[in-house]
C-alpha cells in the first residue's frame, strides 16, 4: 500500500468516487427516491425521539438537543460511508464473483478501489438530515465555542466517522474468511450500531462495556459528543476518539489484507 | 526457446509453483450442509501442480490445455492475482503478489471471460481513470489512443457505455485498456473468445505488433489460429502439470505421429491391393480411380516405405504429403485423446525430438 504519495493517493479516490457519482446521477429518478426514502428513514428516529422527550424532560441526564447531537453524528458517519465509501459493502459479492482480479493488477491499493467501487446517494439524505440534526442541536446546546473547542469537534467527529467505516470494513472482509453467511455479517453489525444513536448510559454495563471495547461505537457518537459538550465527569473519554479510530483504521486494514491473501478469485 | 539454451537473463520465472484449492465437502441437500457443520471435510485439488516456467524478454508463449487444467490459475499466479500455495515466482524482478503496485505497472493483463472496464462509464471514462492510475502524461495517452484507433478502431468506441458494448467492442477496449500503460509483459486469458473472425485477424495482427515490437507475452487460448498466428513456443498444461514446454515445430515432431498422403497412380488400382501390402495404415480410395489417400503413423512405417509400395503396383503421377498441423496436436490435447509422456525434467522436452 502505498502511503508516500497521500494527496495523489486521495486525488485519485476522488476521480473515481466522482466517475461513479456522474454515472449514478443518470438515473434522476434514482437520485430523488434514494434521498426522500434516506430521509424519512433518519426522520423516523427524530419523530420518536421527540415522542419521548415529550414525557420526559431528559433520558438519563442528557436533554433533547444533545441526545440529537449524538443522533446526528450516528446520520453523518453512515451518509459519509453511503456517499464516499460505498463500495465497501459490495466487497463480499466481489470476492464472490472474483471481481477483484483486476483490481489486483492495478497500481493503487485494491482497498481504496473497493471502497471507491460504488456511490451511495441515499448517502445524500443522511448527510442532509445529519447536517440540519447537527446545526438545530449545536444552536440550542449550552457551549463556549472557542476556537479550541471547534477545533477539538472536528478533531472528533472526523475521527468518530473513521472508526464506522472501520468496522464496516473489517466486517465485510470476513467474507474472504466465510463465505454465504458473510453478507449477513456487516448488516447485522450495522444494526447493533445504531444503539449509539442514543446515550449509551441508558443500557446496561454489559452492553456498555461491548459498545465501549468491543465493537466502539460508542466512540462514533456518545464519546467524542461528551467530550465537545463536556458532559459528565467522564467525557475526557471522548478525548480518546482518535486514539480508537487510529486503532480502529490499522485493525480494519490489517484484516483486510490478511483477507486478500486467501483471495481465491473464481474459475471461468 | 529452451531456457538453457541462451543466456538472457528470463522476465518471467515461476519454480515448482503450485497453488492448492480447499473446498467445503458437502453432499447433497440441506443435510450434508448440516453435517458439514459438525465434522467439516474438505478436499483438496492442485489446480497448478509444480509449475516451472522460464521465459524470457520478447518470447510469446502459447499456454494451452483443457478446461479446468490450469491455465488461468497459472495466469492469476504469475500476475499476483493469487498467493501460490508453495513454490516461487519472480516477474521483472519482482514477486507479483508482495509487491502488486510495482508489479501493475510492468504487466498488463485481460481475461477475455470479463471486462475491467467500469460497467456504467463511457469507455473514455474507464481509460482516462486508468489513465490518472498509471499517471500516463497527456501526450503519451493521446499518442496511446491514436494507436489504439487505428488497430482497433477504439475511436468510435470512446462514447460508448460499456455496458452498452458488444462483445467483440468490449475485447477491442478491454485489449486498449490492458495494454494502456505500455506493459513490458502481457498476460493475455482467451483474448478472442467470442469474436467473430473479421475481429479475430484484427486483434491477432494486433498482437503480432505487440510482439514485434519486443512485448514479452503469455496467451490462453482455445483457439488455434491465435497460436500459429503469434507465438512460436508453446507450454502445455494438463491435470496442473506442464506436459509439453518447447517450440511449435516441436509439438508437431513429438506428437504430430500421423501422416497423410495422397497419391495418385497412373492405371486404376484396387483400394484392396494397396491396404493389403500396408497393413498397418489406413488406405481410402480417393475421388477418381488410382487416387489414395493413406494414412500412417510415422513411427511405425516411413513416407519412404510407402511410396515404395505404392510405385511397386504402378508408376505415382503425383504424390502429396500434407503438413502435419500443430492444430491437430492441439485439438486432441482439448479433446483428451492424446496421449503425452510427462514432459522429461519439465522444461524443453520434446525440442528437437
Amino acid at each position: 500500500m502505498t502511503t508516500t504519495r497521500p494527496i495523489a493517493t486521495a486525488r485519485m479516490y476522488r476521480r473515481c468516487l466522482g466517475a461513479h457519482l456522474r454515472a449514478a446521477l443518470e438515473y434522476e429518478a434514482d437520485f430523488w427516491i434514494l434521498v426522500v426514502a434516506s430521509i424519512m428513514m433518519q426522520a423516523t428516529g427524530v419523530i420518536f425521539l421527540g415522542a419521548v422527550f415529550a414525557r420526559i424532560p431528559t433520558l438519563a441526564g442528557w436533554t433533547l438537543a444533545e441526545v440529537v447531537l449524538i443522533y446526528s453524528l450516528v446520520v453523518i458517519a453512515e451518509g459519509v460511508g453511503s456517499l464516499c465509501f460505498e463500495g465497501t459493502w459490495y466487497l463480499p459479492w466481489m470476492v464472490n464473483q472474483g471481481d477483484l482480479d483486476y483490481t489486483l493488477v492495478r497500481p493503487y491499493p485494491v482497498v481504496l478501489q473497493t471502497m471507491s467501487g460504488a456511490v451511495g446517494l441515499n448517502g445524500v439524505g443522511n448527510l442532509l438530515t445529519g447536517g440540519l440534526l447537527m446545526a438545530w442541536s449545536l444552536s440550542r446546546v449550552d457551549v463556549d465555542w472557542s476556537p479550541l473547542r471547534i477545533a477539538l469537534a472536528v478533531a472528533l467527529f472526523l475521527s468518530a466517522v473513521l472508526i464506522k467505516l472501520s468496522v464496516t470494513l473489517a466486517s465485510t472482509s470476513a467474507c474472504f474468511w466465510v463465505f454465504g453467511a458473510s453478507f449477513m455479517l456487516p448488516t447485522a453489525l450495522h444494526q447493533v450500531g445504531e444503539l449509539a444513536k442514543y446515550p449509551v448510559s441508558v443500557y446496561s454495563a454489559g452492553i456498555r462495556v461491548a459498545l465501549t471495547v468491543v465493537i466502539p461505537f460508542a466512540f462514533v457518537s456518545f464519546y467524542p459528543a461528551a467530550a465537545v459538550l463536556g458532559h459528565g465527569q467522564d467525557s475526557w473519554v471522548g478525548l480518546l476518539t482518535p486514539l480508537v479510530a487510529g486503532y480502529c483504521v490499522v485493525v480494519a486494514g490489517a484484516v483486510f489484507r490478511r483477507g486478500l491473501r486467501r483471495y481465491e478469485s473464481s474459475g471461468n | 526457446m529452451p531456457a538453457a539454451t541462451m543466456a538472457v537473463m528470463p522476465v518471467i520465472e515461476a519454480r515448482e509453483l503450485t497453488k492448492v484449492f480447499r473446498r467445503p465437502d458437502k453432499s447433497e441437500g440441506l443435510r450434508g450442509s448440516l453435517r458439514h457443520l459438525v465434522t467439516r471435510r474438505y478436499t483438496t485439488t492442485s489446480a497448478v501442480d509444480h509449475v516451472s516456467l522460464s521465459i524470457e524478454p520478447g518470447e510469446a508463449v502459447a499456454y494451452v490445455g483443457p478446461n479446468g487444467a490450469g491455465k488461468s490459475t497459472t495466469v492469476k499466479l504469475l500476475s499476483g492475482i493469487l498467493v501460490p500455495t508453495s513454490g516461487e515466482v519472480v516477474v521483472g524482478g519482482i514477486v507479483p503478489h508482495r509487491d502488486r503496485i510495482a508489479n501493475a505497472r510492468q504487466v498488463g493483463v485481460l481475461f477475455g471471460q470479463r471486462t475491467q472496464l467500469w460497467w456504467d462509464l463511457p469507455v473514455r471514462e474507464s481509460l482516462a481513470l486508468l489513465r490518472d492510475m498509471y499517471g500516463i502524461g497527456p501526450a503519451d495517452y493521446r499518442a496511446q489512443l491514436a494507436r489504439f484507433d487505428e488497430v482497433l478502431e477504439l475511436g468510435e468506441l470512446l462514447p460508448v457505455t460499456a455496458r452498452k458494448l458488444s462483445l467483440g467492442q468490449r475485447m477491442r477496449a478491454d485489449l486498449a485498456a490492458a495494454l494502456l500503460h505500455r506493459p513490458g509483459i502481457v498476460y493475455l486469458d482467451e483474448p478472442t473468445i467470442g469474436l467473430d473472425i473479421a475481429v479475430k485477424d484484427r486483434v491477432r495482427d494486433f498482437l503480432r505488433r505487440l510482439v514485434a515490437d519486443g512485448t514479452t507475452l503469455i496467451l490462453t487460448t482455445h483457439d488455434l489460429g491465435d497460436i500459429e498466428d503469434v507465438c512460436r513456443r508453446i507450454a502445455i498444461i494438463d491435470g496442473g502439470r506442464i506436459i509439453y514446454d518447447g517450440g511449435l515445430d516441436g509439438v508437431k515432431d513429438t506428437f504430430a505421429r500421423e501422416r497423410c498422403m495422397h497419391v495418385r497412380l497412373t492405371t486404376d488400382v484396387d483400394p484392396q491391393s494397396v491396404a493389403a501390402l500396408l497393413p498397418d495404415a489406413e488406405v481410402t480410395p480417393g475421388g477418381s480411380p488410382g487416387e489414395f489417400t493413406i494414412r500412417f503413423d510415422r513411427f511405425v512405417l516411413t513416407a519412404g516405405q510407402v511410396i515404395a509400395t505404392a510405385s511397386s503396383l504402378a508408376e505415382i503421377d503425383d504424390l502429396l504429403i500434407d503438413e502435419p498441423a500443430i492444430e491437430d496436436v492441439v485439438r486432441k490435447v482439448y479433446s483428451g485423446e492424446l496421449e503425452l509422456e510427462p514432459a522429461e525434467d519439465g522444461v524443453g522436452a520434446g525440442v528437437g525430438a
